[in-house]
């Protein structure tokens, strides 16, 4: 069946504003139960025929993420500080969004994530809550995504997860040299290493062909559609349905309300230029953590002044950044990171929250070494030896292949002065508002990736490296970040949260935010499970007949 | 593992941002001068010799700058002119009576370029002159890397120990 063609006066029964990868479940969940769908996607429809290895373009010329140079943003550190102009935020862009390019480490968070403020009370400077759910709640939807979208895994094998109601359908990735000397360096140390539970897929699921460990799964596309994005493992079907139109290059400028305070709709950008209003009886803003709080900002109307869904000036507030460093080790044998998956063995020893340590947090730590050539060569020799000339390249080529690594997955406090906001100067390539991040670390945050920096040194040295050191760039505080959350909270009292436990905005009953936005707290990052799992409960609560 | 499907994506497609500028320049120049060009040739050189291995200069990075500052990187023209300059004036400041960056010594060369080393100019030739030799295959010969579409385990030392049953 061919896509569907929807009319913009003919008012679909959603909009969903965002396709990747929580528009993707949204999408294929509403068109698959009967709904008409329209989803608008501010970049390209890219195939898997499009996906190269080519790193100069797609690592350095933001080949499949958001474009500073036409998509400005400023940042500053906190709201006394002048915003300069600097990319502040990545994302995926393009039909698939993020879920097309990320690392794909697909772990869930834990139970006591879910209410950590009850069990550890306040922390000074931060506004920590329970969520308004808990995992048991979300529990059925994480299998959901697990079997649906297609995930590799060994359940049970981590001994700090929540209850599992289903095993992972496919089978753990085959261990790389990176996982095989976590595994031992850790094991060393009483720790419980255990199989990543990926989002690729280790044998042939739903027609799709098992991963070719090609090696180029960070930051790129799947040229074979191993990778279980939601481009390659949902979207499909949502456009079978013929209930489902996707619209790529559209770019989203404002949701219209109506005089009695419900959206009717869109007003976006087309390929060319042309403004567009798409009428709608419900609205799913799915653009991610730092485009939906901007989209709500930018929706002003009568019955909303400050913005849509904005009556208690919640929105963009609360933002969360990943957090966490990297630690490398040179080996005498070479490990060939090259090749295969980014990561094979994950910790959670480290994850919970210990108040003997002196301060909020943990982390997950995760084996790992994913530089590609040329950021290798950029940023990835030690920083005491030369960076340049015949020494230079003659080291560079011995190390590379013997390398192996870990990064920390920190957790990051929920701070109300760090923010999404408007510029007041600055604008994108459409003339509309630059995005403005503000965002400072909360000293617990710095201490956490601090505390999982000497665990990952010691995993290292354990596993026999001949030589440790921590990338000091990626330890202080952050200005940058790939994972954004908790701009436009979940919560049970609308004058502290954004939408309630379904995703459903306060305020208007026909307008959802589904995406990292309505996290409460980070976890301990690599948020895309939750995510996804939050996309399949609030589609469920849609076709159990909410009343819209 | 079956992987008779698509061998398809060739090398050939894999590095498409260099290699189209450095295959596609027929000795013609977009934005240097032929003068320019050479300088920045000489500095590119540095940072990436071909000493015993080839470098930037038999890598051809010279046509990677140059394109990318007639296009994606249009906005570093200017860093480009004033960096130059700066570094001109540097060279005539170290070795009075020299003409050229290009007409110096290795040495004076090198010399040269550790004073400027911090400025952003070199920041920026750094990464033009790496992603101009790293973003294509005689990069990652120099890194090791044997470049194929598709591996099977095992990969490196470690997991082949692991799978012959050796050292956990």
């Amino acid at each position: 069946m061919s896509m569907a063609q929807f009319r913009p006066a003919d008012a679909v029964d959603f909009i969903v504003v965002g396709i990747g990868a929580a528009g993707g479940v949204m999408a294929k969940e509403l068109a698959t139960a009967g709904f008409r769908v329209v989803a608008l996607e501010q970049g390209p429809w890219r195939h898997e025929k499009d996906f190269k290895h080519d790193e100069v373009a797609v690592m350095f010329r933001a080949g499949l993420t958001n474009n500073p140079k036409k998509q400005l943003n400023t940042f500053r550190k906190t709201p006394s500080d002048p915003a300069q102009q600097q990319q502040a935020v990545e994302y995926g862009c393009m039909v698939g969004g993020g879920s097309v390019h990320f690392t794909t480490n697909y772990w869930r968070f834990h139970p006591e994530d879910f209410r950590e403020r009850s069990v550890l009370g306040p922390v000074p400077g931060a506004d920590l809550r329970d969520w308004p759910i808990t995992y048991d709640d979300l529990e059925p939807y994480y299998t959901q995504a697990e079997w649906d979208l297609g995930i590799s895994g060994l359940g049970g094998s981590n001994p700090f997860d929540g209850p599992r109601s289903k095993p992972y359908p496919l089978p753990p990735m085959p261990v790389k040299s990176s996982g095989v000397l976590f595994e031992r360096g850790a094991k060393k140390l009483g720790l419980h290493p255990f199989p990543a539970p990926l989002a690729i897929i280790s044998e042939q699921y739903h027609g799709r062909p098992a991963c070719v460990h090609c090696g180029y799964c960070e930051a790129f596309g799947c040229e074979v559609g191993a990778k279980s994005s939601t481009l390659a493992a949902l979207i499909p079907a949502a456009v079978k349905t013929g209930r489902c139109e996707v619209r790529p290059n559209s770019y989203v400028r404002k949701i219209e309300v109506g005089k009695d305070g419900r959206v009717t709709g869109v007003i976006y950008f087309d390929a060319g230029g042309r403004e567009v209003f798409q009428r709608a009886k419900a609205v799913v803003v799915c653009a991610n953590g730092a485009e939906t709080p901007r989209l709500l900002l930018m929706s002003k109307s009568n019955a909303f002044p400050e913005g849509l869904g904005n009556s208690h000036g919640n929105v963009g507030k609360y933002l969360m950044f990943d957090s966490g460093g990297f630690a490398f080790g040179l080996f005498e044998h070479p490990l060939n990171e090259y090749k295969s998956v980014v990561v094979t063995r994950v910790l959670h020893d480290y994850y919970r929250s210990d108040p003997k340590r002196g301060f909020y947090g943990g982390g997950g730590i995760d084996g790992r070494f994913d530089y590609y050539p040329a950021g290798f060569a950029l940023a990835g020799m030690p920083l005491d030896g030369p960076q340049w000339g015949s020494e230079w390249k003659r080291e560079i080529g011995q190390y590379y292949t013997h390398m192996s690594g870990s990064l920390g997955h920190a957790s990051c406090l929920a701070v109300e002065q760090n923010s999404i906001s408007l510029d007041d100067k600055v604008k994108d390539a459409w003339g509309l508002p630059a995005m403005r991040v503000t965002f400072k670390n909360h000293p617990d945050d710095l201490k956490a990736a601090d505390f999982l920096m000497e665990r990952q040194k010691e995993i290292l040295l354990a596993a026999g490296a001949k030589k440790v050191w921590a990338d000091p760039t990626t330890l202080g505080e952050i200005t940058y970040s790939r994972h954004l959350m908790g701009s436009c909270r979940m919560g049970d009292d609308p004058k502290t949260s954004v939408v309630n436990k379904w995703n459903r905005v306060h305020a208007v009953p026909n307008l959802f935010l589904v995406d990292g936005s309505s996290l409460v707290t980070s976890a301990r990052q690599q948020p895309t499970a939750t995510i996804q799992a939050l996309a399949y409960r609030s589609a469920d609560y849609i076709k159990r007949g909410a009343s819209l | 593992m079956k992987i008779s499907r698509r061998e398809w994506v060739l090398a050939a497609t894999c590095w498409a941002e260099v290699l189209r500028a450095q295959n596609s320049h027929s000795n013609q120049l977009v934005w240097f001068n032929p003068a320019d060009a050479a300088e920045i040739q000489a500095i590119a050189a540095q940072i990436i010799p071909d000493d015993d291995t080839p470098g930037a200069g038999t890598a051809g990075v010279i046509w990677f700058i140059d394109r990318s500052l007639a296009g994606y990187d249009q906005d570093k023209q200017e860093l480009y002119k004033r960096g130059l300059a700066e570094t001109q004036a540097k060279r005539a400041e170290l070795f009075p009576g020299s003409t050229s960056i290009a007409g110096l010594s290795n040495e004076q060369q090198t010399a040269l370029l550790k004073a400027i080393e911090k400025t952003e100019f070199f920041q920026q030739m750094r990464l033009h002159t790496i992603l101009g030799f790293f973003g294509q295959p005689v990069g990652l010969k120099l890194l090791g890397v044997q470049h194929e579409m598709h591996y099977e385990p095992p990969f490196g030392y470690y997991d082949a120990e692991v799978a012959r049953g050796g050292s956990k």
